[in-house]
């Protein structure tokens, strides 16, 4: 690959000197910020103990540890310092223990700059460097002016070589943007509300015992309870009237979370931007902490282009893309939604624009053989007989309905054989799946790791194989990148052509 | 790159297989046994210890304790023997293709540019048969880590040079 400014500058070999004078500072209140991070999980219990304690003098002790934590902070201020040197990113940190990383530009996949609320009002960032694989990020940063933050940035991104900036900065285009109406739709049709309000329940359940201390707790609440729905014993209803009250009151439960993700898609999501830096992807967002993450284009491993039935009423898509980062899929800080949500055709116009040689328009669709409906249909029967088996023990013979299920599941089943396909060019394997909802997956032939041929019995008896395609980085939730019920000759041909070409091929990511 | 890759390292007279598929030495038979027999052993005889002490006594289970060992062990040298037997590789032009298993059919390719790194691990048992398992490190998610299990200790010295050679050192990003 040829390198555009870095390989010409010819400064390579950085001397002492040089990586002296670049040496920089974190933010002089970087020490603040830390010591927050660090008493974040101090300050629930801190605070509860401050409202709710009941005088005792413990929690002096906690007062103790918060100075220990302000000169740990200090203490790290001072021994941090980072500089460049030609084409790597140099950290040093630490007095007693020092420690001296070198990072090479080239290997940094992705760069994350956060601001809480509090950060921009300070004016500064939080910025984290992060390579191929390994748990944690190659350097941490926190914080540095903004003006810095970016400045790093754009240092990654040119890979170093200061001299090449200003002249060869490439400029910036915009991809897309979400509008308020768009943020909304994701709101709707993401669950992220539900999450939080499970989290949330499992976040204060230790501290409940403090704010409802024991003997309120029951009667009080009971007592509520009671006067919420004390009133529907005086007007003597009937069971539809309850059951109408109950769908009422799950329909309010429903539309509160719905309320809650688009409350938490307009937080993180409001003013998404996705912009193009000659080779480097960088989506900017959220209303009070701004995110802005950083990718090379060419460090994405696979594509997941979704489509929920929700999605589908709204007529709109998502696309998300897998990068080799980490292994803690930290939903907030590595570039994984390159458009959140968008119109089919702005997804499409995407694809076409990033991976300009794939073809994504023209790719030629395979089907697979429909007669294997019935291997979709199966795995779902022994779930039926269970559900049916302990309705029947509760309801009798009534039980029995669930199983007019059956002819639904083999509708379903046949729609989502009928839709089951996969694609292969040069440069692109495709697989898409699903009826009501529908997911695309696909990544480029150069992206492939390793091919694995699987056949159970089953398969050997309908003879047929599943193709398993890997790719790094592939998210836990992400759909397999594999190819179910192929004819098995079809199987073994495709199998040897994708390991000949793979073999012909470099790796790149 | 791949055209300069020579022929596989040896042809071993035990690789029976067409198209150049490689068996394992005979000598690798027991440790299959054993990885298997025990983990079987084990398991059926902790459920004869507890369906025998639940139902008749403790006698019963210790009785019971050691028919499911032996049943475990005697269920563990049939599945060893089965997987001894359902253990390929082959070195081509391509890559290491591992072809493993008879119920469940594997076949697992790492093309040779894929390699990201590679194990050689010699077990306490495997030296003393000089065998040795060779584990393929890629760079992806699920099948990051491909292992040939009890190969000929010189097979899996050869493997390892020839895979290893490959591995191209671009900086580039």
């Amino acid at each position: 690959m040829t390198t555009p400014e870095a390989g010409a500058d010819g400064a390579g070999a950085p001397t002492a000197a040089e990586a002296a004078s670049a040496e920089r500072r974190l933010h002089p209140m970087s020490w603040l910020f830390v010591l927050l991070q660090q008493l974040r999980q101090f300050i629930v219990p801190l605070i509860a103990l401050l409202v709710f304690g009941r005088g005792d003098r413990n929690e002096l002790w906690s007062l103790l540890a918060v100075g220990v934590l302000v000169v740990l902070s200090l203490w790290q201020y001072f021994t941090y310092r980072y500089g460049t040197t030609g084409d790597s990113l140099v950290v040093r940190s630490g007095l007693l223990e020092r420690s001296l990383r070198v990072i090479p530009f080239a290997r940094i996949h992705n760069v994350a700059l956060r601001q809480s609320a509090l950060h921009r009002l300070f004016g500064v960032a939080e910025v984290r460097l992060e390579s191929a694989g390994g748990a944690k990020p190659e350097a941490e940063m926190r914080v540095l002016k903004m003006a810095d933050a970016l400045a790093l940035e754009a240092l990654v991104r040119r890979r170093g070589s200061v001299e090449a900036a200003a002249s060869a900065e490439p400029a910036e285009t915009t991809l897309l943007t979400m509008s308020v109406g768009d943020v909304v739709r994701l709101g709707v049709v993401n669950n992220r509300g539900m999450f939080v309000v499970g989290a949330g329940v499992a976040a204060f359940m230790p501290y409940s015992r403090e704010v409802f201390p024991n003997d309120i707790m029951p009667r009080e609440v009971g007592q509520f309870v009671m006067s919420l729905f004390g009133w529907t014993h005086n007007h003597h209803f009937g069971p539809l009237q309850y059951v109408l009250g109950a769908l009422l009151l799950i329909g309010a439960v429903l539309a509160a979370v719905r309320l809650l993700s688009v409350l938490l898609a307009l937080l993180q999501y409001y003013g998404f931007r996705l912009s193009e830096h000659g080779r480097r992807l960088t989506v900017e967002r959220g209303l009070l902490a701004r995110w802005r993450t950083s990718a090379s284009r060419r460090r994405i491993q696979a594509w997941t282009l979704r489509e929920g039935v929700l999605h589908r009423l709204l007529r709109r898509r998502s696309l998300e893309i897998e990068t080799a980062v980490g292994e803690t899929q930290d939903q907030e800080r590595a570039l994984r939604e390159l458009a959140p949500i968008a119109t089919p055709a702005a997804c499409e116009a995407l694809i076409e624009h990033l991976l300009p040689r794939a073809g994504w328009r023209g790719l030629d669709w395979r089907a697979l053989p429909l007669a294997s409906w019935w291997r979709l249909f199966v795995p779902g029967l022994p779930w039926l007989a269970i559900i049916t088996a302990a309705l029947c023990w509760r309801f009798g013979a009534w039980g029995l309905l669930a199983l007019a299920w059956l002819p639904w599941a083999a509708f379903k089943a046949r729609q989502r054989a009928r839709r089951i396909g996969y694609a292969v060019n040069e440069e692109l394997v495709a697989v898409r799946e699903g009826w009501w909802s529908r997911h695309w997956r696909f990544a480029e032939i150069d992206k492939l790791q390793a091919l694995q041929l699987s056949r159970s019995p089953v398969d050997r008896r309908c003879g047929t194989a599943t193709l398993w395609l890997d790719t790094a980085g592939a998210g836990a939730l992400a759909p397999p990148l594999r190819i179910r019920f192929l004819p098995v000759t079809e199987a073994e041909a495709l199998y040897r052509r994708l390991s000949a070409m793979l073999a012909a091929r470099k790796l790149r990511w | 790159m791949s055209a300069t890759l020579p022929e596989e390292p040896k042809a071993t007279p035990t690789g029976a297989e067409a198209e150049g598929w490689q068996s394992l030495p005979a000598r690798a038979w027991p440790l299959f046994l054993l990885g298997v027999s025990i983990s079987m052993a084990v398991l059926l005889g902790m459920v004869g210890v507890i369906v025998g002490t639940l139902g008749l006594g403790v006698a019963a289970g210790i009785a019971g304790g050691g028919v499911g060992a032996l049943l475990g062990g005697a269920i563990g040298i049939w599945i060893g023997t089965k997987q001894f037997h359902h253990t390929h590789w082959r070195l081509d032009a391509d890559g290491l293709a591992v072809r493993r298993g008879r119920l469940w059919q594997r076949e697992t390719r790492v093309p040779v540019s894929r390699v990201q790194h590679l194990d050689l691990k010699h077990g306490p048992w495997q030296r003393r048969r000089r065998l040795a398992t060779l584990v393929v490190h890629t760079a992806g998610t699920r099948h990051s880590e491909v292992q040939v299990p009890h190969l000929d200790a010189d097979d899996a010295q050869r493997l390892r040079d020839r895979l290893g050679r490959q591995i191209d050192h671009d900086d580039d990003a």
